[in-house]
């Protein structure tokens, strides 16, 4: 592709739902990978499409836009990556979590989320062979699920399919820049010219910013999730411990973990999900697939027959705020990141693309991005956290 | 506190074990099966008068059986899975389910003697019942009695197939073709091995008399390319094929038959070593196995390896290895002892016998032309070759790894080992790449060795 209008770096779910807003709005797309389609973080992702794990804020409204987002992309490009609008129940099992669970749930109803409270009977109905000691939840009918890699190859195959282009197995080792402003990048292979360089390369987008000489504080947190043989449906929601919803906003460099529990389409059991700040650690950490193990089998005691078949490792891209990063760099003109999504970039990928295209094409945004701008780390700039 | 752990009681492990413990060292010998012995010494009792008839040279391994059960010093868990491995500072910790309950193993010397599986390779017709590998026929002879079915076919590539055909006769089967996919005479391609291995043929001739008094007689260049369900979804009949040089299809004809044992070598069971990090290589036949030095110590200090995981190349090799791995792990902890020149020369021999072996039963790449889009590559997730070209052709995939992802080949409960290292050619081949090392790697190896029940993960510590 001769003098594309925008570059896209990554073609994990993010770059690859910001490439194809971008085609759709008439754009020239390249996206350039080191690797192939979903890679990354992409790659050991749940697919969580969660309304249901956020407060009352900009992350929210992003999420809520997002959900709908998924099941129009769905349409429009013909579907092939098993999207369900399975629904989310959260549990609690304290007399403080539950009061806690009530609150929030609260607060997101009056945000135009759908919550529905259920009582130990009520829960049964849906999930009869959740444990005894469970008896409040609520039930997030706007939560869903899709198979990443399959969302991302597929949103890629409609963005070639719609003129856009897709360079894998290039690794880009410097942006060019003129008088502060973009004008291409270099891979290892090839030198591109172009106006406008989207980094969506989640954990690594940190090194994208250093090529531009700018500056993105985007951190790893390892997360494991375990996989069992498939089995008839025996799990109908994602259900999880109301604690996972403070260990995503939590600080803290410890393992922390709190059962989600699923089942999928091809009938394996999913269990996440850890959250550790180790960098970027390789190897099997058995400590913490056995924490998850007894928290999944404290939620469903007939997990404990099951077997376990293997386990994923991703490194969910953050922010020192838990935000994800949507917006033009601070100091260099026609960059633009969409990174740091952490544990819902899946999640919230649509409605990144749609952001990203309005504030390149100057249209109108469907909300406020600025909580989300780059911009907000220039104070702290240059400061490794 | 053990000084020497040992994985596997096949020829290797069990020539490790004698070794060491010769040398002085106290060895733990854990093994999954519920007596010793390997897939090739499997035995279904203790009364070996009856068992005679399926093996060869089950003398020698009586004798190691034996020996291992003498030895003070050898302390054996039968029945032992190891589901996961790790290695951090020197020190190997092996997670293992023992009588039901998991056991940890901390130890910084180790001999893994994992062997090998039957390499099996997709044609139209493989998933269905009846269609076995000689190695689970066999084990079913050997380990059970039970003889698979009454007519059957024996083919592929190899001499795997002689023990199972003779096995199958003694066992009041009757044998309705055996055929070796290449020709007689690439033996010729190795004339001095051959007859420096001359112990080797009172072993062949062993199985071809057994195989010739059943009246069957050996075509070679011929290969079973497609297997058909009888009414009640059994196997019914198989299509064979005359086959050139590089395996493409001549002439096709049927043949009715209860069972077809097809198999094409032996896939190196590398997932323990590769587990704790052993650096793993690409040998001749393509397939992946553990890299050792002069010693047959891996990649990792005070780690050995010895046997099919090395490299295939039969039970004397392996015993061959084992012997000096043993030695050089007793060595290692201490014990007063060396390799001898002897012992090195022995194993030199037999490796070029195995060498000979890989030149003689190549599988060639046009195997690939008996698939057509329906025919099923992973049996566990049901995926089939359109599949996989889907991944390829619409959703991108341009290695084995992401199509695998796209399409769950090969993540279902057997994770890979029977079609893994398939995949990696048939995605090389529709992209005409040649897979990397990497990619072969990557197929057979996996960070949960073998299944386990939540429950006991969770009970762990």
């Amino acid at each position: 592709m001769k003098n594309p209008d925008a570059i896209v770096i990554g073609a994990g779910v993010v770059g690859a739902c910001t490439a194809l807003s971008l085609v759709n709005a008439g754009l020239k797309v390249l996206v350039i990978d080191r690797g192939p389609v979903a890679s990354g973080t992409t790659g050991a992702g749940e697919g969580n499409i969660l309304v249901s794990d956020k407060e009352p804020s900009a992350e929210l409204t992003l999420a809520v836009r997002s959900r709908d987002a998924w099941f129009e992309l769905n349409t429009d490009i013909g579907g092939g990556f098993e999207l369900e609008p399975k629904g989310g129940v959260v549990v609690s099992r304290s007399e403080k979590g539950i009061a806690n669970l009530k609150k929030l749930s609260q607060l997101q109803k009056s945000n135009g989320i759908e919550v529905v409270e259920l009582d130990a009977a009520g829960l049964r109905k849906i999930e009869p062979l959740i444990s005894e000691s469970v008896e409040y939840a609520v039930l997030y009918p706007g939560d869903a699920q899709c198979q990443p890699m399959l969302a991302a190859a597929q949103i890629m195959r409609a963005v070639r399919k719609r003129g856009g282009q897709f360079i894998q197995g290039e690794n880009v080792i410097s942006i060019n820049i003129s008088s502060g402003r973009v004008i291409g990048l270099k891979t290892d292979k090839n030198n591109y010219s172009c106006p406008i360089i989207i980094n969506a390369t989640g954990t690594w987008a940190g090194e994208i910013a250093n090529m531009a000489g700018s500056y993105l504080p985007i951190m790893p947190r390892r997360g494991f999730i375990l996989v069992t043989s498939p089995v008839p449906k025996i799990v109908h929601h994602k259900v999880y411990d109301a604690d996972y919803v403070a260990n995503v906003a939590s600080s803290d460099a410890d393992l922390q973990s709190s059962a989600v529990v699923e089942g999928t389409e091809s009938g394996t059991i999913l269990i996440g999900a850890s959250r550790e700040r180790v960098g970027f650690k390789s190897g099997l950490d058995v400590a913490v697939l056995r924490q998850l193990a007894r928290q999944a089998i404290s939620l469903f005691p007939i997990l404990s027959n099951m077997l376990f078949l293997r386990a994923y490792r991703g490194f969910r891209p953050y922010a020192p705020d838990h935000l994800p990063v949507i917006g033009e760099d601070a100091n260099v003109l026609g960059l633009w990141h969409a990174a740091g999504h952490e544990g819902a970039g899946i999640g919230l990928s649509p409605a990144t693309g749609e952001l990203i295209t309005a504030l390149i094409t100057g249209n109108k945004t469907f909300m406020d991005p600025t909580p989300f701008s780059p911009k907000r780390f220039k104070e702290s700039a240059h400061v490794r956290i | 506190m053990h000084n020497v752990v040992i994985i596997g009681t096949g020829p290797a492990g069990l020539s490790a074990a004698l070794s060491a413990a010769a040398a002085g060292a106290p060895v733990l010998l854990l093994d999954n099966n519920p007596r010793l012995g390997g897939q090739y010494w499997r035995t279904f009792t203790e009364d070996t008068e009856h068992e005679q008839s399926q093996h060869f040279d089950l003398e020698t391994g009586l004798i190691l059986i034996n020996a291992v059960k003498a030895r003070k010093e050898i302390e054996v868990w039968s029945g032992a899975q190891i589901w996961s491995a790790s290695h951090q500072q020197g020190v190997n910790t092996l997670r293992v389910i023992y009588k039901g309950v998991e056991k940890i193993i901390n130890t910084k010397n180790l001999v893994i003697c994992t062997g090998a599986y039957d390499r099996t390779l997709p044609f139209p017709g493989w998933d269905i019942p009846g269609v076995m590998t000689p190695g689970g026929v066999q084990s079913l002879l050997k380990g059970h009695g039970v003889l698979a079915g009454k007519k059957v076919v024996v083919a592929g590539s190899g001499p795997f197939l002689l023990p199972v055909a003779a096995g199958v006769i003694k066992a009041g089967g009757s044998v309705l073709e055996l055929l070796e996919a290449n020709k007689s005479h690439r033996w010729l391609l190795s004339p001095l091995t051959l007859l420096e291995n001359i112990a080797k043929f009172k072993e062949a001739f062993y199985y071809i008399k057994t195989i010739s008094a059943g009246k069957v007689r050996a075509r070679f260049g011929q290969a079973v390319v497609a297997a058909h369900r009888g009414d009640h979804g059994e196997l019914e009949s198989v299509d064979i094929a005359v086959i050139n040089r590089n395996f493409k299809v001549k002439k096709i004809r049927n043949v009715k038959c209860d069972v077809a044992a097809i198999g094409w070598g032996f896939t190196a069971d590398t997932s323990i070593a590769g587990a704790l990090g052993c650096v793993q290589v690409i040998a001749k036949d393509d397939g992946v196995v553990v890299s050792v030095d002069n010693d047959q110590q891996t990649s990792i200090p005070g780690v050995f390896a010895a046997g099919e995981i090395t490299g295939i190349g039969g039970s004397d090799l392996s015993m061959a290895e084992g012997v000096i791995a043993g030695l050089a792990a007793a060595k290692y902890v201490g014990c007063d002892v060396n390799v001898l020149k002897v012992h090195r020369k022995r194993r030199a021999k037999k490796q070029r016998f195995a060498d000979a072996l890989i030149k003689s039963y190549p599988v060639k790449a046009g195997w690939k032309s008996w698939l057509n889009d329906q025919t099923i590559i992973c049996r566990c997730e049901e995926v089939d070759l359109s599949d996989l070209k889907h991944a390829i052709e619409e959703l991108g995939a341009t290695d084995s790894r992401t199509a695998k992802l796209l399409t769950r080949c090969g993540m279902g409960l057997c994770q890979g080992r029977v079609c893994g290292r398939s995949v990696v050619d048939l995605v090389a081949s529709e992209i005409k790449i040649s897979p990397t090392d990497t990619d072969r790697i990557s197929a057979v190896n996996r960070p949960i060795i073998s299944p386990i029940p939540l429950g006991v993960l969770a009970a762990g510590e």
